[in-house]
């Protein structure tokens, strides 16, 4: 018996073999989740990934070199695996958007038999989730920020689903998109914080990184890119001024970021054929009531106002002095640098302002201090240890869903009763902890509002809308229901009968992949959504709705059971209390975001 | 910052580049180490196909594995000053002249002698050690770092660290700063180790395990302990039967010594063992090379407080407990 066979059991082993698996996302978990897969034999895998490689990627996924850079990070991972693809395991790369419902239409997320996200933003995350639940298959949840990562096994309707919990999110963007052409808050105060406050006050690294390759790995605008370089050696000089008591430190600083380099950006037309070209300060128009302002000794209420919108001069007030005590700190020689840290006021106000200053300059909405301080407190880097660590137990918590044999869609036996979720929390006396699954939450917007399954429809005989509504009232109970396509568009309700004599084809927006909401006009059966599938037959899926539980029942029936936390939404993380550790328990979100 | 100085100064030295091995350099060399040594004289085998991803996907069987690897391992990072090193092991654990080149060693995959051999050597010239090992779904890393000082911020608890504490047997809190603004705590934590050979003969799990955590305590630690007992080559010219039989001897005897009650090993858990024994499995290396690197990271560092000094991994149960042996 080979030894791998032993390790797994020969049965399960052939399981293994026989299956195909997805997985998506090719970034840090990613590379070692397929790394993982494939030394496990799984007999066919898919990657899907919509990014390229790009310098910084290098040192934490382990698949990618030098020369993929700008390369797909799908096509580039399963080529690099062939290295040691001793099991002869089937690889399929797929460059291209998860959400893409003509590239990945239902039936072929069907073919897979497990799912694993190894994603790093929400709303994939959320779409693979409703896949899951549409298809009723397990999906492996995964997420790392800095040392902590955790894995979810989700077996849909069965255990929690990726939405049972709200979520809260920290990401990384493109560096084009920081320091060009951002779009969105976040993007501002990425700039302010990782970019300008660290270029001025951090400590700051040996440049063992080539800048310029970096931003070519990213850009192909030589303009850009020039530009961008000569900012960075204009920053560099104001650096030195920080050191010299009484310089125009404050004055020339702004005046080179809001005003010089935004002039300079705009003449980069390149850059604004899509987008809204950005506004430079004009100072000289400003300066007179700013140095009102700054005179008005009442003006330091301003940098208390935590939860009001500043406006222009007054984020320039809070700019200027902020500048001013920070110059003051590193040229009076106590301390050699001032390093980011969301509870210094003077670090934390700087970015404020300086992200609020950015995004006017940008046409976008400035944030309060408050926002900003919550915002910019959570930038984590992502550390390969961790990615590998919760790689091997994404892989290790799926081998048990193999140990039988297929059974029919949505039942997955005892499987799901002897899972757990795992999360890393390192202490003196364990390095993980695993928790059994819960049961999915009553207040669930995905997973338990609303049921799920595939319409398929016939090209060649559809039914009428009015023929439609009347076979799904019949099969499931309903009274009288409204249909919503899409997001938001009515296309019948008791009122609204204008298309019922119409084919269903006929009627704008009713395609593959699009989602069809049944409601309940009584309000009594839950409602009901279709992932709409165009083929050769007609059939609806056979489903058993549940009565709607009223909003108050809910939560009391939650408080019994004891179970969910009643977060309704809110971005609170959950305290995993632990009672036999000897260090405080630390707070700590219950699925973690990959940062990339 | 300092994270970083540090991993550019240390020579680290990695013994026996098998699937712990292998996921530990990997790790190492991405994490940007100053300068690693491998040392391993062992030819290709069929088996090492199970997961040393750094094996040219050709039939190698039969020849020296390191030079089939250096090259791969290089292309991760070519700031990582590598070497390989395929002298006879057994000497060069032995060797002080050897030894003596390098800050830290960790050695991967070693019999109990030979551990306990090599661990003589480290205490002599105050090299930290880290073992690890792994078999199938089960896996273990000890350390003998000797003495060490981590300092690293901490969020406020419920109630405020206090010099002195023992947040085990082998750590102690002997610094704590107060820093209210930031409602952060900067604790200094001390370390205390002994050497590898007093594992083998401890008596303090019964002091720091309650009875309920004694009664479902894993398996895999007496299994593991008794895997040291029982060769990998005797165990290849082993009936089922026998070996069975003398697992369960074995894991008796190392329960009665540990004073872990004998129940803990079942019959269904010596049959699992019995397919996962000296067996590389990628998911449980992937795991154990992750947390032997984080904890090598941050021990250069002197960040987090490391592994003190007995890690465990079951995975059947996806549990990794750490004891104080
Ligand atoms: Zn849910």
């Amino acid at each position: 018996m080979k030894s791998l066979e032993r390790v797994l059991g020969p049965e399960r082993y052939l399981r293994i073999r026989n299956t195909s698996v997805l997985m998506v996302g090719a970034g840090g978990i990613g590379c070692e989740l397929l790394k993982n897969l494939i030394l496990c034999g799984f007999g066919t895998i898919h990657a899907v990934d919509l990014d390229t490689i790009t310098l910084s990627n290098l040192n934490r996924q382990f698949l990618f070199r030098q020369k993929d850079i700008d390369q797909s990070k799908s096509l580039t991972v399963v080529k690099a695996v062939q290295n040691f693809n001793y099991n002869d395991c089937k690889l399929e790369g797929h460059h291209g958007n998860i959400m893409d419902t003509e590239k990945f239409p239902i039936e072929w997320w069907d073919q897979f038999s497990y799912i694993f996200n190894a994603l790093d933003n929400l709303e994939a995350r959320r779409y693979v989730n409703k896949m899951a639940l549409f298809l009723r298959k397990p999906l492996m949840e995964s997420g790392t920020t800095g040392f902590d990562g955790q894995i979810q096994p989700i077996f849909p309707y069965v255990t929690e689903c990726f939405e049972c919990q709200p979520k809260v999110t920290p990401k990384t963007y493109p560096v084009c998109t920081i320091r060009s052409t951002p779009s969105q808050p976040i993007h501002c105060i990425t700039w302010a914080k990782e970019f300008l406050y660290h270029q001025l006050f951090d400590e700051l690294e040996d440049k063992t990184q080539d800048q310029r390759r970096q931003l070519e790995s990213e850009t192909l605008d030589r303009q850009e890119i020039d530009n961008l370089l000569r900012e960075s050696n204009e920053l560099a000089e104001l650096r030195r001024m920080v050191l010299e008591p009484g310089s125009q430190f404050a004055q020339e600083l702004i005046h080179k970021i809001f005003q010089v380099d935004i002039e300079r950006l705009v003449n980069i037309e390149s850059l604004w054929r899509t987008r809204k070209v950005p506004e430079p300060l004009d100072l000289l128009e400003l300066q007179h009531e700013l140095d009102a302002l700054l005179q008005e000794p009442r003006s330091q209420t301003i940098l208390v106002k935590d939860t009001s919108t500043w406006t222009l001069l007054e984020n320039l007030y809070v700019l200027i002095r902020a500048l001013e005590s920070l110059q003051k700190r590193i040229s009076s020689g106590e301390e050699s640098c001032v390093p980011f840290d969301k509870d210094d006021e003077d670090s934390l106000n700087f970015v404020v302002a300086a992200a609020n200053l950015r995004s006017v300059v940008f046409h976008i909405d400035p944030k309060t201090k408050f926002d900003i301080k919550q915002i910019a407190g959570n930038i984590i880097p992502a550390i390969a240890t961790t990615n590998a660590i919760i790689s091997g137990f994404l892989v290790l918590a799926s081998l048990p869903f193999y140990d039988q044999e297929p059974r029919s869609r949505g039942d997955f036996g005892p499987v799901p009763q002897t899972s757990s979720t795992v999360f890393t929390s390192i202490r003196p006396n364990k390095y993980v902890t695993a928790a059994a699954l819960s049961q999915p939450s009553p207040l669930c917007p995905a997973c338990s509002l609303s049921a799920r399954g595939i319409l398929h429809v016939s090209q060649k005989d559809a039914p009428t809308l009015g023929q439609l509504v009347e076979i799904i009232k019949k099969k499931y109970g309903y009274e009288d229901i409204a249909l919503i396509l899409g997001k938001a568009k009515l296309i019948y309700d008791v009122d609204f009968d204008d298309n019922v004599d119409r084919s269903v084809l006929e009627v704008a927006g009713f395609v593959s992949g699009e989602l069809l909401q049944v409601q309940d006009d009584n309000d009594e059966l839950e409602n009901l959504e279709f992932y709409i599938s165009l083929g050769d037959k007609n059939e609806l899926p056979e489903l058993v709705l549940r009565q709607k539980v009223k909003e108050k029942e809910k939560v009391k029936e939650n408080e019994e059971n004891g179970t969910g936390e009643l977060n309704n939404g809110a971005l609170e993380p959950v305290e995993i209390i632990d009672d036999e550790v000897e260090e405080p328990p630390t707070k700590r979100q219950k699925i973690l975001d990959i940062i990339d | 910052m300092a994270t970083q100085l540090r991993l550019r100064s240390a020579k680290i030295l990695v013994i026996n580049l098998g699937a712990v091995g292998t996921e530990v350099v990997k790790n190492l060399v991405l994490g940007g180490i100053n300068s690693l040594e491998i040392l391993d004289d062992s030819s290709v085998v069929e088996d090492d196909f199970l997961s040393q991803f750094f094996l040219p996907n050709e039939n190698v069987v039969g020849k020296l594995k390191l030079p089939l690897v250096i090259d791969r391992i290089k292309d991760l990072n070519n700031r990582v000053n590598l070497s390989i090193n395929t002298h006879n092991i057994s000497e060069s654990i032995l060797s002080e002249g050897y030894l003596s080149k390098f800050d830290l060693v960790i050695a991967t995959e070693l019999k109990k002698d030979e551990m306990i051999q090599l661990n003589k050597v480290t205490r002599k010239l105050n090299i930290p050690l880290y073992v690890s090992g792994v078999h199938g779904m089960l896996g273990y890393i000890f350390t003998d770092l000797i003495k060490h000082e981590s300092t690293s911020e901490k969020d406020l608890g419920n109630q405020p660290r206090e010099t002195g504490t023992k947040l085990s047997p082998s750590k102690t809190i002997t610094k704590v700063e107060l820093n209210l603004t930031k409602d952060k705590e900067l604790v200094t934590v001390s370390d205390e180790f002994v050497e590898l050979q007093h594992f083998f003969v401890s008596k303090n799990l019964p002091t720091q395990l309650n009875r309920r955590q004694m009664k479902r305590l894993s398996a895999a630690f007496p299994l593991i302990f008794s895997l040291f007992e029982c060769k990998k080559e005797q165990l290849e010219n082993m009936k089922t039967e026998e070996i069975v039989a003398l697992l369960r001897d074995t894991s008796n005897r190392i329960c009665d010594l540990f004073g872990i009650p004998q129940t803990v090993v079942t019959d269904l858990s010596i049959g699992a063992v019995l397919q996962q024994a000296y067996t590389e499995f990628t998911p449980s290396a992937a795991i154990l090379g992750g947390a032997l690197a984080q904890d090598v990271i941050q021990f250069l560092s002197g960040k987090e407080s490391p592994i003190n000094n007995c890690l465990i991994l079951d995975a059947f149960r996806s549990e990794i407990s750490i004891y104080v042996l």
